[in-house]
C-alpha cells in the first residue's frame, strides 16, 4: 500500500480540519492535499464555465436575429470554436477531476491521492494553459477557428492562435495524463482493507474506467496536433493536401480521440448519479454489477465507434455500414444504465431534495440526447442532418442536460461534507427547475432548425429560422444567470458560511464511507487510520 | 468465503462468459460474486481485448454479408 508522507508532522486524526497548514495565497500555490486541490479544481472549472458560457451568449445574441449585428464572421468563428474547447478541456473536464479529487479518497477510505505532489503539479497546470488558450483571442488573426475539432486544413491556415491553442490542448492533457495516473494508482492501492473492486461506490468504478480512457486517448490528441503543428511550420504534410497529405486523416486521428472523450465526459456524471439516486430511493443501487459491466463496456465500444462522425467525408459502404452497426451497440449497456437507475427507484421511499432533482432531470433529459445520437447513428439519416442545429441540439443534451446536470447534483449532493453547511434548499430546487425549463426552451428548438436544414457554425441564417432561434436565444441567457444562482448558493455555503450546520450525514440513505465515517465538514486529514470495510 | 474458494482459479469459458454478459452489461448477482471471486484483472482485460476483436471481426462478416446481397 502507498504511503503518504505526513509533511505536518502529526499523525493523530483531526477533528476541527482547519489546523496545521499555510494559509492564505500559499496553501493554494503549494498545498498537496486532495480537498484543497478538488476546490480550486471545482473552482477552476466553474470560472471556466462562466467564461465559455459568456462566449456562448455573445454566439446566441447574434442569432438573434437573421443577418449580422454584433460580431463579424470571422469572429463567431472564434466564439464557437473557443466555447467548445473552454467547456470540454476548461469546464466540464476539470470539474469532473475536481469531484475525483475530493470524493475518490473519501469514498475509497484514503487518506489522500498517492501521488500528492503530482496533484499539485497536475492543477496548476491547468490555469497556464488556460491563459495561453484565451490569450489566443488578442494575438494577429485572433484565437483558434476551425471548430473545437480543430480540422484540417482550417488549422493549417490560421495565425499564432492555432498554435496558442495547440499549446494550450497539450499541456491540459499532460493535466489529465497525470491525473488519470494518480486516480488509477490511488484507487488501486490505497482502498480501505476490505473494500475489494466489486465493494467500491459506481463513481469510483466510472472514474477508474474513465482514467484509463483518458490515458489511451489524450496521447493520440497530443499526437494530432503535433502533426498539425509541424504541418504548419516545420514542413511535413501529413494534412495538407497540397504536400501530399490527407485531410480526412485528421479527423481519424481526432476522433479515434474524440468519441473516447465523449465518454470520459458522462461516465464520471453516471458515476454521480449512481451515488445520488440510491440516496434518495433509500434503496441500494439495482444491478450493481451490471453497472460496473455496462460501463466497461462502453468504454471498450468507444474505441471502434469513432467514424461515425465522419459519415459525410466519402468512407466505403463497408465502414460506413460497420460504424453505424457499432454505435447502435453502445444503446444496449447505456440503456441497461437508465434500466437501472429506473429500477432503483422502483417502489423506493423516494424525497426530491436538489441533488436528487437533478438526477431525476438528467435520466429525462440525457436519454432524450441518447435517443436523438442513435438517430444520428442511423447513416442515411446522419448524412441529411450532420454539420446541423440538429446536431448541436444532440450534444447539448448529452454534455449539458447529461455532464452538467450530473456536476450540479453531485454539488448540491456533497457540498454539505465539504464545507459543513447544508445548501439553501428552496434557492437549490429555483436553480433546478430553471436550469431545465430554460436548457429546453434553448436547444430543444434547434431540433427543428436542424430538421429544417439549419447549418451550424454561421453567423447567418435564412429568415425562416427565425422564430425558434429567437426563443433559443431567450432561453440561452436564461439558462445563463440562472448559474448567477447557482454561484450565490455555492458562495453562500463555502465563503459566506451562512447556512444550518451539516449534520455527518444529512442524506439518510447515502452509506458511503464519507458520510458514515466523517464529520461534515471533512476534516482537512482523514483516514489517517483506515476504516475496516465488511 | 472459504480460502479454497479465494484460491480457486477461473476457467477458460467462465472467463468468456463473464466478458460476453459485460458486453451486455448485465450480470446475475450469483454470478458476478463468483466472477470477483475467482476471475483475476489480467484475464478479464485479455478476454475483453479478444472479446473486442471478435465483435469487431463480427460486424465486418455481417457487414460483408449485407454489401454482398446488394451487389
Amino acid at each position: 500500500m502507498s504511503a503518504v508522507i505526513d509533511t505536518h508532522g502529526h499523525g493523530h486524526t483531526d477533528h476541527d480540519g482547519h489546523e496545521h497548514h499555510p494559509s492564505g495565497l500559499m496553501r493554494w500555490v503549494t498545498t498537496t492535499n486532495h480537498k484543497d486541490i478538488g476546490t480550486m479544481y471545482l473552482w477552476f472549472s466553474f470560472t471556466m464555465l462562466l467564461i465559455g458560457g459568456v462566449l456562448a451568449l455573445t454566439i446566441r445574441a447574434e442569432l438573434f436575429e437573421p443577418g449580422l449585428q454584433i460580431v463579424n464572421p470571422e469572429f463567431f468563428n472564434q466564439l464557437t470554436t473557443m466555447h467548445g474547447l473552454i467547456m470540454v478541456f476548461g469546464a466540464i473536464m476539470p470539474a469532473f477531476v475536481g469531484f475525483a479529487n475530493w470524493q475518490i479518497p473519501l469514498m475509497i477510505g484514503a487518506p489522500d491521492m498517492a501521488f500528492a505532489r503530482m496533484n499539485n503539479w497536475s492543477f496548476w497546470l491547468l490555469p497556464v494553459a488556460a491563459l495561453l488558450l484565451i490569450s489566443s483571442f488578442f494575438v494577429p488573426g485572433g484565437a483558434p477557428a476551425a471548430g473545437w475539432t480543430i480540422y484540417a486544413p482550417l488549422s493549417l491556415q490560421m495565425g499564432p492562435g492555432m498554435d496558442l491553442g495547440i499549446f494550450a490542448l497539450h499541456i491540459m492533457g499532460a493535466s489529465s495524463i497525470m491525473g488519470s495516473i494518480n486516480i488509477i494508482t490511488t484507487i488501486l492501492n490505497m482502498r480501505a482493507p476490505g473494500m475489494t473492486l466489486m465493494k467500491m461506490p459506481m463513481f469510483v468504478w466510472t472514474w477508474l474506467i474513465t482514467a484509463y480512457l483518458l490515458i489511451a486517448v489524450m496521447p493520440v490528441l497530443a499526437g494530432a496536433i503535433t502533426m498539425t503543428l509541424t504541418d504548419r511550420h516545420f514542413g511535413t504534410s501529413f494534412f495538407n493536401a497540397a504536400g501530399g497529405g490527407d485531410p480526412v486523416m485528421f479527423q481519424h486521428i481526432f476522433w479515434f480521440f474524440g468519441h473516447p472523450e465523449v465518454y470520459i465526459m458522462i461516465l464520471p456524471a453516471f458515476g454521480i448519479i449512481s451515488q445520488v439516486i440510491p440516496a434518495f430511493a433509500r434503496k441500494p443501487l439495482f444491478g450493481y454489477a451490471s453497472m460496473v459491466y455496462a460501463t466497461s463496456s462502453i468504454a471498450i465500444l468507444s474505441f471502434i465507434v469513432w467514424a461515425h462522425h465522419m459519415f459525410t467525408v466519402g468512407l466505403p459502404t463497408a465502414g460506413l455500414l460497420f460504424f453505424m452497426y457499432a454505435t447502435m451497440l453502445i444503446a444496449v449497456p447505456t440503456g441497461v444504465k437508465v434500466f437501472n437507475w429506473l429500477a432503483t427507484m422502483w417502489q423506493g421511499s423516494m424525497t426530491f431534495e436538489t441533488p436528487m432533482l437533478f438526477a431525476v432531470g438528467f435520466i429525462f433529459v440525457f436519454t432524450m440526447g441518447g435517443f436523438t445520437g442513435l438517430m444520428l447513428a442511423i447513416m442515411p439519416v446522419d448524412v441529411q442532418m450532420q454539420d446541423t442545429y440538429y446536431v448541436v441540439a444532440h450534444f447539448h443534451y448529452v454534455l449539458v442536460a447529461g455532464s452538467l446536470f450530473a456536476i450540479f447534483a453531485g454539488t448540491y449532493f456533497w457540498i454539505p461534507k465539504w464545507t459543513g453547511i447544508m445548501y439553501d434548499e428552496t434557492l437549490g430546487k429555483w436553480h433546478f427547475w430553471l436550469s431545465l425549463v430554460f436548457f429546453n426552451v434553448t436547444f430543444f428548438p434547434m431540433h427543428f432548425l436542424g430538421l429544417a436544414g439549419m447549418p451550424r457554425r454561421i453567423p447567418d441564417y435564412a429568415s425562416q429560422f427565425t422564430e425558434f432561434n429567437q426563443i433559443a436565444s431567450v432561453g440561452a441567457f436564461g439558462f445563463g444567470l440562472t448559474q448567477l444562482l447557482f454561484l450565490y448558493i455555492v458562495l453562500k455555503c463555502s465563503v459566506l458560511r451562512k447556512g444550518e450546520k451539516a449534520p455527518a450525514r444529512p442524506w439518510e440513505g447515502a452509506d458511503t464511507l464519507e458520510w458514515t465515517h466523517l464529520p461534515s465538514p471533512a476534516p482537512y486529514h482523514s483516514f489517517h487510520e483506515q476504516p475496516e470495510v465488511k | 468465503m472459504t480460502v479454497a474458494q479465494v484460491q480457486k482459479k477461473a476457467s477458460l469459458p467462465q472467463v468468456a462468459k463473464a466478458v460476453f454478459w459485460s458486453f451486455l452489461g448485465i450480470r446475475k448477482r450469483r454470478d458476478y460474486e463468483t466472477d470477483s471471486v475467482e476471475l483475476k484483472p489480467q484475464q478479464v482485460i485479455i478476454a475483453g481485448l479478444i472479446g473486442a476483436a471478435l465483435l469487431v471481426f463480427t460486424l465486418i462478416l455481417l457487414v460483408r454479408l449485407v454489401i454482398s446481397k446488394l451487389v
